[in-house]
């Protein structure tokens, strides 16, 4: 079996499973520095979905598209150390970030909760890059407070009629669907009467604005639907149950957040910067525990992707995982900005180094420990539901 | 509030009233409409507003009455470099501050009465506070070399380039002359200046000291940024509603709250000691490196969790905040980061009882 597979050009859609560590990173490295496009290498911001694209068709073309997905679902089903690996050799690489909200919470969520239909359609999609998919949760009231959304949903015969406001929408202005928490029960106390749809955003009422970022790049939108009418089948799970199911989406999406990726990439831009800046020998002892830090972080993180692989769902202390992530990520990212002295004052690129934006880097730090539920919000949850303090 | 930093009843009282008077130009709670507007646009600030600040004789506060100056001191000095900080000004008030304190005597009075934009290029490196070589003089007084980070050069009339043994003063427009222009965070901008051959005039050697003022009055527009935007930031944690109440009635929040309220407090009283120390005319280089180091560290903490507490919104351009942050991040290495000031500190401390 092993025998089969070429660690020079590992063949599409095979399991890699079976490979050691040692070889499965080595096919990875030579496939990624074999195919990667190389105008896309270390992009300064986050990819708009056309951009990413045709790095999101390799990889589509490869099957590793979803190394977490099951196999039988069209993913690579690795385990959490080649997962590991797989981040760390993409991210020493450049790799840029997908628009990726299909394949860590679309996906997985309906493998989990969709119906035969939903899955059939939707799956292939996102697998090819067909739909991109945006996540339509934040409202401009109803943030950390999510519960407290407004946008409704009304049955109308074999419809359902959406009205309301989305905010935050993150490549909102790329997606093709959104999937969205809408109020279905008024009357029912806050988390109750939640619903979870998918909208295409081709429907008639959806508006998107864009909304500029602090690092000025057009990251994420305004959502607003005004009657928006979709089919009776355009519902996940059960109606007014949407509040549960979201909750176990965030399971994957804290999982997903508190991967190890952004901390890893963070790290090999300040150890490049301090090589360029002819400091590496000074920097040694901080980056060393930096390094060692992020280590510990990759065992932790493999203890909760080890659960998910069992078929267990992930429970409120998944929420240390993306607390310490963003905590390390945000650390390296200070440090990048103590280091870089008047580079880190650029705009852009540094002139003679331009896979160097240490402002930027700084600047993509921040937002992670406010989305995906904020970390003081994190912290209340680990405090309550796994200490057992508070109400 | 704005801090007065000065002790001794009449300087206070003197220092106050600058304050107060500064609030035309530079407002503490103005609208940044303004300071958008130029942003990323080359020259990138206000001539009108640069012809007020001159006006109000804010050029050459330092220098003596008898070179053109105002004859104050660094409290003075600090006090404004402070409004201007919170105002988000983008005129290089501290760097046009430090090319005149360069030159002293030899200030030209075009330069004091703020008609000759003179700005000094005196960096070869990304870090330090320290006065590079490198500046080669031909025969005829004809310079080359390269200077560095000159912060604003597109709007300059003149640079005053300044190496260990001399300054010249070279037109912004002479032949020989030219820019590498980069845009900055904070949507100024900063440039490498290359010399090949240009007609220069030769003054004296530059006074180290200069360099000692130009930090403190960094570390000062540093303490006004902060200052204000956590006066920003405590308005948002009383309006901002979740879960049914102000988001600054979350304990988790409030004690954050506070340790930045320490963090302004120790960099308001390092500064005003700093100050003082540079007044008395000893050597304050050790406490320039405290208030500096000290400056830097606060106002990227403030700024930084004052868009965390500001939750999506403070993430956006739209919203002010962010533009306080992103000051910061330039304002923060300029002459010398934090870590440069701790290595200095070290330095200095070495062999000390
Ligand atoms: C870059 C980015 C991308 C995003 N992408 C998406 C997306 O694709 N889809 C989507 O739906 N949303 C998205 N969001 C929105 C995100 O989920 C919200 O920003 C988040 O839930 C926080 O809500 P808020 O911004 O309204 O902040 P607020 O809830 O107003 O919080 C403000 C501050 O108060 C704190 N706070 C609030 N309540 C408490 C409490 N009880 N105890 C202690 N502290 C508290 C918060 O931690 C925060 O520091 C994105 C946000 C960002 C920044």
């Amino acid at each position: 079996m092993t025998a089969t597979v070429s660690l020079a050009a590992p063949q599409p859609h095979a399991d890699l499973n079976p490979l050691p560590d040692a070889d499965f990173r080595a096919a990875v490295r030579n496939w990624i520095a074999a195919s990667y496009p190389q105008e896309l290498r270390s992009p300064p911001k986050r990819l708009h979905a056309a951009e990413a694209m045709p790095w999101y068709r390799i990889l589509s073309q490869q099957g590793w598209l979803a190394p977490g997905w099951p196999r039988q679902y069209g993913g690579m089903g690795l385990s959490p150390s080649k997962l590991l690996i797989m981040i760390e050799e993409m991210e020493r690489y450049g790799c840029a970030r997908l628009p990726d909200t299909g394949l860590t919470m679309v996906g997985p969520l309906l493998i989990a909760h969709g119906t035969d239909a939903q899955r059939a359609y939707h799956l292939p999609k996102i697998l090819s890059g067909e739909i991109i998919w945006c996540q339509g949760y934040s409202e401009p009231d109803a943030g950390s407070d999510l519960a407290a959304l407004r946008t409704s949903a009304v049955r109308e015969g074999d419809q359902w009629v959406i009205n309301g406001q989305k905010v935050w929408t993150t490549l909102g202005m790329d997606a093709q669907w959104i999937f969205v928490l809408a109020r279905t029960d008024p009357r029912a106390a806050k988390q109750k009467g939640i619903s979870f749809f998918l909208v295409p955003m081709d429907t008639p009422g959806v508006t998107v604005r864009s909304i500029l970022n602090i690092d000025l790049h057009d990251e994420f939108a305004e959502v607003f639907f005004d009657d928006v009418r979709i089919p009776a089948d355009a519902i996940v799970g059960e109606v007014n149950e949407g509040w549960t199911i979201a909750k176990n989406l965030l399971g994957f999406e804290r999982l997903f957040l508190g991967s190890p990726k952004q901390s890893e990439g963070a790290l090999d831009h300040l150890e490049r910067l301090c090589h360029h800046l002819g400091k590496s020998g000074d920097y040694a002892s901080l980056l060393n525990g930096l390094r060692m830090e992020l280590e510990d972080h990759k065992s932790f993180y493999t203890t909760f992707a080890d659960r998910v692989r069992r078929g267990e769902t992930l429970g409120p202390d998944v929420s240390m995982l993306k607390i310490n992530q963003s905590a390390l990520y945000q650390k390296i990212a200070d440090r990048i900005m103590d280091v870089a002295g008047e580079l880190g004052t650029l705009a852009g690129q540094v002139p003679d180094a331009p896979t160097l934006y240490p402002g930027s880097v700084f600047l993509q730090a921040r937002p992670t420990s406010i989305y995906g539920g904020s970390s003081e919000i994190q912290r209340n949850i680990v405090a309550r539901q796994v200490l057992g303090l508070g109400r | 509030m704005a801090a007065v930093l000065a002790t001794g009843e009449d300087r206070f009282e003197g220092v106050r009233l600058l304050v107060e008077s500064a609030a035309g130009i530079a407002p503490r709670d103005g609208d940044l409409k303004t300071v958008r507007h130029l942003r990323f646009g080359r020259p990138g600030i206000d001539r009108g507003r640069w012809s007020e600040i001159s006006a109000m004789g804010w050029l050459g506060i330092r220098l003596p009455e008898t070179a053109g100056g105002a004859g104050l001191g660094m409290a003075e000095y600090a006090a404004l470099a402070g409004e201007v900080g919170a105002a988000l000004l983008p005129e290089p008030f501290i760097e046009a501050q430090l090319a005149l304190d360069f030159m002293g005597k030899d200030a030209p009075a075009e330069a004091l009465s703020g008609d000759r934009l003179v700005l000094p290029a005196w960096l070869d490196a990304p870090d330090g506070l320290t006065l590079a070589g490198g500046i080669a003089e031909a025969a005829g007084g004809r310079i080359s070399g390269r200077r560095r980070f000159v912060p604003m050069a597109a709007a300059a009339d003149a640079f005053l380039v300044v190496s260990t043994e001399a300054c010249w003063l070279i037109d912004a427009k002479a032949a020989g002359v030219s820019l590498e222009i980069e845009s900055a965070l904070d949507g100024g901008h900063t440039a490498t200046l290359i010399l090949d051959g240009v007609e220069a005039e030769r003054l004296s050697a530059p006074d180290a000291k200069a360099l000692e003022a130009a930090a403190l009055a960094t570390a000062s527009a540093l303490l006004g940024l902060m200052e204000r935007a956590f006066a920003i930031t405590l308005d948002y944690l009383k309006t901002r509603v979740q879960f049914g109440q102000p988001i600054g009635h979350f304990q988790a929040l409030q004690h954050k709250a506070v340790d930045l309220e320490i963090e302004i407090g120790l960099t308001r009283a390092v500064l005003r000691d700093a100050v003082e120390t540079f007044d008395t005319g000893d050597d304050c280089r050790r406490i320039t490196s405290r208030a500096k180091a000290r400056a830097a560290d606060a106002a990227m903490l403030v700024t930084r969790q004052a868009v965390q507490f500001h939750g999506a919104i403070g993430y956006t351009d739209e919203a002010d905040i962010g533009l306080f942050l992103r000051r910061a991040m330039v304002l923060a290495p300029r002459y010398g980061s934090a870590g440069f000031h701790r290595q200095r500190y070290a330095s200095l401390t070495e062999g000390r009882p």
